[in-house]
C-alpha cells in the first residue's frame, strides 16, 4: 500500500478544483476561483451535436483549458502524458505514485462508483487526483466528494481508457517546479479579457451571449425532440443539474466568477472589479431562479407553451444582462 | 446569493457553492443539492418507467439490449459508436434484435465494458417479482473467463 500525504479539498468544479489542489500541494497558495478566472473559465454554449443524446448547455471553457491557460498565464510548467496503450498508462501512473507524486488524471465520470448512482453520467472530461493505491484500489481525491475515495483498479482502467468524444487516452498531469514569483496581475487581466472575448466575440452563433439567446430560442422546440412528457420533464430538470449540481459552484459558474472578480479586485487593486463582482452575483441569482423554475415545472409536468415561454424569456433576460456585463467588464482592465 | 438563502441540508449529495457570507465576502460553502433533496423521487419514478418501457420493447422484439442500455445511460448513437469503435450505421443495425444476434463476442465485450455490466447482461434483464419488498443484493462475480460470470443473489445484511 502506498498513500501520498495530500490535503483533500472539495471544489466546485473538477478541473479547477484538481488544478488548484495540485498547485497548493506543490507549494503555491491559490484559490479555486482564481484558477477559474485566470483561465478565463466563464463561458456559455448551446450544443446540439450528434455526441449528445439531447441538446445541452456548456457553461465553462473547453475541458483541459483551465490547466493549459493557468500554466501559460502564470508560467507554471505542467508535466503531461497521454497513452495509446492502456498497460503503459497504468505503469506510468504507478511509477509516479512510487515517486510520491500526486497525479491528476482524466477519466469518464460514469465509473466513479463512490458518487451516488443518480449523479453518474458518461462524460469523458472528469478530473481527479490519484494519491495512492493498495491491493485492490486506487486512492484518490475527487473535488466532488467530501473525503478521500477509493476506486477499484479495474474501474480506474475503464475510466481512463474509455473511448468516444474527448476520450481520456490515459491522460495524466502534475505541476513542475513553482517559480518564486508569478505574474498574478497580468494573468488576471489576461483571464478577464479572454472570458470577455469568449462571451462576446467568438464568431459562432451558439457560443457566448449568442449561445444564451440560442438556448432561449431553442428550448421552445424541446417538446418536439423529446420521446414523451417524462423525457421532456427529465431534460428540463437537467437544466437545474447543469447550472447547479454538475460542478459549477452554483448558477452555472456565475457565483464562482463573482468570487474571482472580488478576489482579483484586491490583488490588482482595482475597485471597479469589486463592483462588477456584485453585478455578476446578481446575474447568478437570476440563473439560480431559472434552475428553481425548471425543477418545479419539470416535476409538475407543467411543460406547455406558456411555461416554456416564461423560461425562455428569463434565459433571454440573462443574455441581455451578460452582454452588458461583459461589455463593461472588458473596459475595466 | 446569501449563504442562508442557498444552504440546503442534504447529506447524500453535497457540493461546493460560492455565496455571499455575512461579512459580504464571497466564498465557498458545502451545501446539499436542492434538486436531489426535493425531487429525487421523481427522478427514480421516471427511470423506473423508462426501464419498464424499454424492457417491454426488448420483450416484444422491437429493440436489442444495446438500445436498452444506451437509452438508460443517455448515450447518443455517435458517442456509443465511437466508444466501441464502430461506424454509426453499424451500431444502428445492432439496435435491432435481428442484427444483434450477429455481433461477435469481442464486440459484445466492448459494449459490456462501456455499460459496465457483465456480458451475460446483454442477454438478460434481472427483475424483482412485482410487489416483492424483500431486500436483496444481486452480485456479479467475475471469473478468469471474461465471458463468464457467477451471479449471486442474497439477502441484504441488515
Amino acid at each position: 500500500m502506498r498513500e501520498i500525504p495530500f490535503k483533500h479539498r472539495m471544489g466546485a468544479h473538477c478541473e479547477s478544483g484538481t488544478v488548484s489542489s495540485l498547485l497548493n500541494h506543490a507549494g503555491m497558495e491559490i484559490t479555486e476561483p482564481l484558477v477559474f478566472g485566470i483561465a478565463g473559465g466563464s463561458f456559455f454554449g448551446y450544443m446540439n451535436t450528434p455526441f449528445f443524446s439531447f441538446p445541452t448547455i456548456i457553461l465553462r471553457n473547453r475541458p483541459g483549458q483551465i490547466r493549459t491557460k493557468v500554466a501559460k498565464r502564470l508560467g507554471i510548467p505542467f508535466n503531461t502524458q497521454k497513452f495509446r496503450n492502456q498497460k503503459a498508462g497504468i505503469e506510468a501512473l504507478d511509477t509516479l505514485l512510487e515517486q510520491n507524486i500526486p497525479t491528476g488524471a482524466q477519466v469518464d465520470f460514469f465509473y466513479m462508483k463512490y458518487i451516488p448512482e443518480w449523479q453518474r453520467v458518461h462524460i469523458n472530461v472528469h478530473y481527479i487526483t490519484v494519491t495512492g493505491k493498495n491491493e485492490e484500489n486506487y486512492i484518490l481525491s475527487d473535488s466532488y466528494y467530501p473525503k478521500i475515495a477509493e476506486l477499484d483498479k479495474e474501474l480506474m482502467r475503464k475510466a481512463r481508457s474509455a473511448g468516444g468524444n474527448m476520450a481520456p487516452k490515459g491522460f495524466l498531469f502534475y505541476p513542475g517546479k513553482i517559480p518564486e514569483t508569478v505574474p498574478f496581475d497580468k494573468a488576471i487581466i489576461a483571464g478577464i479579457k479572454s472570458a470577455c472575448n469568449n462571451m462576446l466575440k467568438l464568431p459562432v452563433p451558439f457560443i457566448g451571449v449568442k449561445g444564451i439567446y440560442r438556448f432561449a430560442e431553442k428550448i421552445m422546440e424541446w417538446p418536439r425532440l423529446a420521446r414523451d412528457i417524462e423525457h421532456l420533464s427529465h431534460e428540463i430538470m437537467k437544466i437545474n443539474v447543469l447550472l447547479e449540481d454538475q460542478g459549477t459552484g452554483g448558477a452555472g459558474f456565475r457565483y464562482m466568477y463573482a468570487t474571482f472578480l472580488q478576489q482579483a479586485s484586491g490583488i490588482i487593486n482595482n475597485p471597479t472589479l469589486s463592483e462588477m463582482s456584485k453585478r455578476m452575483m446578481e446575474i447568478g441569482d437570476g440563473w439560480r431562479n431559472i434552475s428553481y423554475i425548471a425543477a418545479k415545472i419539470g416535476k409538475k409536468r407543467e411543460l406547455g407553451e406558456n411555461n416554456l415561454k416564461e423560461l425562455s424569456n428569463l434565459i433571454k433576460g440573462r443574455g441581455d444582462l451578460e452582454k452588458a456585463f461583459f461589455q463593461d467588464l472588458v473596459k475595466t482592465v | 446569493m446569501k449563504e442562508k438563502d442557498l444552504y440546503v441540508d442534504y447529506k447524500p449529495q453535497q457540493h461546493i457553492y460560492y455565496v455571499e457570507k455575512e461579512d459580504q465576502q464571497y466564498g465557498p460553502i458545502v451545501s446539499g443539492s436542492y434538486l436531489s433533496k426535493n425531487f429525487l423521487d421523481d427522478y427514480w419514478l421516471k427511470q423506473k418507467n423508462l426501464e419498464s418501457s424499454l424492457r417491454n420493447k426488448v420483450i416484444e422484439g422491437k429493440i436489442s439490449l444495446i438500445e436498452y442500455y444506451m437509452t438508460l445511460q443517455e448515450l447518443s448513437i455517435a458517442d456509443l459508436a465511437s466508444r466501441v469503435n464502430i461506424r454509426r450505421a453499424k451500431l444502428r443495425k445492432y439496435l435491432k434484435p435481428q442484427f444483434f444476434n450477429k455481433i461477435s463476442l469481442p464486440l459484445l465485450s466492448k459494449f459490456a465494458e462501456v455499460f459496465d455490466i457483465p456480458v451475460a447482461n446483454l442477454f438478460q434483464v434481472i427483475i424483482r417479482k412485482e410487489g416483492d419488498r424483500s431486500t436483496i443484493d444481486v452480485i456479479h462475480l467475475k471469473t478468469k473467463n471474461s465471458a463468464f460470470v457467477v451471479t449471486k443473489i442474497e439477502s441484504k445484511q441488515q
